[in-house]
């Protein structure tokens, strides 16, 4: 029981920590860096002008009506 | 536009909004580590496996002192640099009025022939099928895509505000004040925004759709517009 405090605090503030960068580590790899990823892979071949006729074709555009 | 039920941001179709997507996931990060340390120090308290009988806090006072003054700069860096960004001055290939009223906007060309044009919303009564309620209007905010486009906001009788968050803008028009903002569509698409400063009963119903298409599209668009 000698120091059971001072033991305690010591443990549950690295274990704190570790919870708190845990959770910050998790967040970047499960969410952020998959978004960062998402938005490469799409601008990394894409093609405008095919979107643009896609869209004019669908008839959603008001410059580039369907024909 | 957004869906039904979507509390995170819209897709970005601009660089500027990429980033700011980038910075508000950073934010959320020191967030959530600095909420899980409080629940998880919280819940230590209240089952009393963390106590203190402690007079003498100088450490500890010192170290929850200075790591807070570095969460703070770890946020104030990123957020300073998109600031500036946002704020960087490049050469515009076009530059557009947006002018509000009560309660509709009015865009104009100024340097195409003086092509200028209303934008009211298109009634629910009126709206075609497939169509987005409340977002839809008569006239679309025609621009390049890849160019950077110059907007000059302003009102011509309450405050007004011109939001698209896909680009991420948003600008108060405010009556006698002209505010620039400046953005470029990445892609070619259609995206919606709203009125986003309180501004009478029809507030809600003037919404501003931009619609973003190559360069060629555009010139014989704004020819058009401007023969009509």
């Amino acid at each position: 029981m000698r120091g059971l405090l001072a033991r305690r605090m010591k443990f549950h503030l690295l274990g704190a920590f570790v919870v708190s960068m845990g959770c910050a580590t998790l967040y970047k790899f499960g969410v952020a860096e998959p978004r960062k990823r998402a938005y490469a892979d799409f601008y990394r071949n894409y093609d405008p002008m095919k979107d643009f006729e896609a869209m004019k074709a669908a008839g959603v555009l008001e410059s580039a009506p369907a024909k | 536009m957004a869906n039904h039920s979507q509390l995170t941001f819209q897709d970005a179709s601009s660089p500027v909004m990429e980033e700011l997507m980038g910075f508000h996931d950073h934010a959320l990060m020191v967030a959530l580590s600095i909420c899980s340390l409080v629940l998880y120090l919280l819940t230590l308290m209240l089952t009393e496996k963390l106590t203190s009988n402690t007079v003498n806090a100088q450490a500890i006072e010192l170290v929850w002192t200075i790591l807070p003054a570095m969460v703070l700069i770890m946020l104030a860096l990123p957020s300073l640099r998109i600031l500036y960004m946002m704020d960087e001055i490049n050469e515009p290939d076009l530059t557009l009025k947006a002018i509000g009223h009560q309660w509709y906007w009015s865009y104009e060309y100024t340097d195409l022939k003086d092509l200028t044009f209303d934008s009211y919303m298109i009634p629910t009564t009126d709206l075609p099928l497939g169509h987005f309620r409340l977002l839809e209007v008569d006239h679309r905010v025609v621009v390049p895509m890849s160019s950077s486009i110059r907007v000059i906001v302003t009102a011509d009788d309450v405050l007004h505000s011109w939001a698209v968050p896909s680009l991420g803008v948003k600008t108060d028009a405010i009556p006698g004040r002209l505010n620039q903002t400046s953005f470029l569509a990445s892609r070619p698409g259609v995206f919606y925004g709203q009125c986003s400063e309180i501004c009478g009963a029809n507030h809600s119903f003037m919404p501003i759709v931009v619609e973003s298409t190559p360069l060629a599209n555009f010139e014989s668009w704004s020819t058009l517009m401007s023969s009509q």
